[in-house]
């Protein structure tokens, strides 16, 4: 579990964890966006810097980036080979069957790469600096809009958080079931695929029952604090737009404008 | 003295049983008092809890708390006069943090934020958990959860709390800190205090002692009397006092005061007898 740096939220302090986490959400999704607009070596390279410039000013260690790739690193290797191999060119380097080696599919190769480095690190910078309950909040933010067609906007965001908090507690039963079914003897690394998957259903099931009895006492002790739908309800956290917020998103623009200018040029 | 709850001819069966959980139980709870309701497992202690907050519907009988009946017109009102305290800490976690979770109950009232800042600050000052304001449940102890829980509870102002069995799950160092806490907030404020235990010592502290059997009061006095019947206790189900047990060994020997006698006063009549013998 601890593996999965995608995903996690690392406690620190620098200009990125200051940002207001909607502004960080939308512009995590806009860069992803954009990244689709880079077309030449110039245009990467510019989106490559400016990524490895916001790493740096975050103050994380890349390595923890780095990590961020390893769950990733089979889709990335196979979608890499595929491009490699499978990009059709009237001057192949070398031709054996169906495979095709070209600097064509090699250029494309690098491209697809670096597009996963990008959206990867992005997305990583975004999770590493934001804490659950800001993303949660920024959803519920964002989308708020959709009340007025009478989508239960808080009572998703609440869901959402409540969740996230049980995360760690699901986790912890888990390892006591798990515990349990060991002392008994059961060996999960033993046998093969099939043998272990099926050594996990005796998990799953007093995992499912106890998050249903977690899950009675959690609604009794919300209703016993006066929770009634959702509605009418204050908020104790506030997120607060500074100006470094609107810096970030004049950043963005600039960096759209650039990266149009390098692509046509 | 005024009463500040009335229990009246109540009874109550869950759904998936034919026996009542309570049955046609009448108990009064008056202001500022703090009564413990103790019994063994099944006993209906739990399921009283829940018919006070209105958290289930009565079959018959009627319960008024603070001059209101418990139905559903009043239910809203009387949650917020009523605080209750659960016995696992992590399953009452609702904010991912300690002050949103203490400020839970008050965005239920719909308070005010400045108000609410205020609030959360003093509720956690009284339990002095202020350092860990920003921390998040994994990181804290069972005991420090439970202040924090009671935390959330006094934020939003009861003049009752409900502790059903809050502290079960502690260890004996998180035991007491949760007891002192809620003996000092009596002593400095107007709250009556209901305590649902099954540990007959955490009692002593109360005024009251009500002992429920198949759902129904099966004894009703002050800690003394209850812990003079010795080991008629374990009849429902309750341990005998540590000290009724060594004073009960000990009574064919040595002379010992007829009555209940604490460990602290077992001690003190215990400690003189060699230098008078």
């Amino acid at each position: 579990m601890n593996k999965l740096i995608l995903g996690r939220y690392l406690p620190g302090d620098s200009i990125i964890y200051r940002l207001d986490p909607r502004g960080k959400f939308l512009i995590t999704f806009y860069f992803i966006g954009i990244v689709f607009l880079a077309n030449n070596v110039a245009s990467y390279g510019f989106l490559l810097l400016f990524v490895l410039f916001s790493v740096y000013i975050s103050k994380i260690n890349l390595g923890f980036f780095i990590k961020g790739l390893r769950p990733m690193l089979w889709l990335i290797l196979f979608t890499v080979l595929l491009q490699l191999f499978f990009t059709p060119s009237n001057d192949p380097i070398w031709h054996w069957g169906i495979l095709t080696l070209s600097t064509d599919g090699m250029r494309i190769a690098a491209y697809i790469f670096i597009r996963f480095v990008l959206i990867i690190f992005i997305s990583t910078l975004l999770t590493l600096t934001t804490t659950p309950i800001e993303i949660s909040d920024s959803i519920e933010s964002i989308l708020k809009p959709l009340k007025v067609i009478k989508f239960p906007v808080t009572q998703v965001a609440l869901m959402l958080s409540i969740a996230l908090r049980f995360v760690p507690l699901l986790i912890d039963e888990t390892t006591k079931i798990m515990d349990a079914q060991r002392a008994r003897g059961v060996d999960f690394g033993e046998g093969g695929v099939m043998q272990r998957i099926k050594s996990f259903v005796p998990i799953l099931i007093p995992l499912f029952v106890s998050s249903f009895s977690i899950a009675y006492d959690l609604a009794i002790a919300m209703e016993s604090r006066g929770y009634k739908d959702g509605e009418g309800r204050s908020k104790y956290r506030v997120l607060s737009w500074a100006r470094r917020d609107n810096v970030a998103l004049g950043v963005m623009i600039l960096i759209t404008i650039i990266l149009l200018f390098i692509r046509s040029y | 003295m005024e009463k500040i709850i009335s229990i009246k001819d109540v009874t109550y069966t869950y759904p998936e049983s034919k026996q009542p959980a309570i049955n046609n139980l009448s108990l009064d709870i008056y202001r500022n008092e703090w009564v413990s309701i103790v019994g063994r497992n099944g006993s209906g202690k739990s399921t009283l809890a829940k018919l006070i907050d209105g958290l289930i519907e009565s079959e018959s009988g009627t319960i008024f708390v603070d001059g209101q009946e418990v139905n559903e017109e009043n239910i809203w009102n009387i949650r917020s006069k009523i605080g209750i305290v659960f016995q696992n800490p992590d399953h009452q976690f609702v904010g991912a943090t300690v002050e949103d979770d203490v400020a839970f109950g008050l965005e239920n009232q719909g308070v005010p934020r400045d108000e609410m800042v205020k609030e959360v600050d003093d509720a956690l000052k009284m339990v002095d958990m202020q350092d860990y304001k920003t921390r998040d449940p994994q990181s804290l102890s069972g005991g420090q959860k439970q202040r924090v829980a009671i935390a959330g509870v006094l934020a939003t102002k009861p003049s009752i709390i409900i502790m059903d069995e809050s502290t079960s799950m502690l260890d004996p160092n998180g035991r007491k800190t949760v007891l002192d806490l809620v003996k000092q907030l009596r002593d400095q404020q107007d709250m009556t205090i209901i305590s649902i235990t099954h540990d007959i010592e955490e009692t002593e502290l109360s005024e009251r002692i009500v002992v429920l059997r198949s759902g129904e009061v099966v004894k009703e006095a002050d800690p003394k009397a209850i812990y003079d019947m010795g080991s008629e206790l374990t009849k429902y189900g309750l341990e005998e006092p540590f000290s009724s047990q060594v004073a009960s060994l000990l009574k064919d020997g040595i002379k010992l005061p007829e009555g209940y006698l604490n460990e602290e006063e077992l001690i003190e009549n215990i400690w003189k007898l060699s230098s008078k013998m």
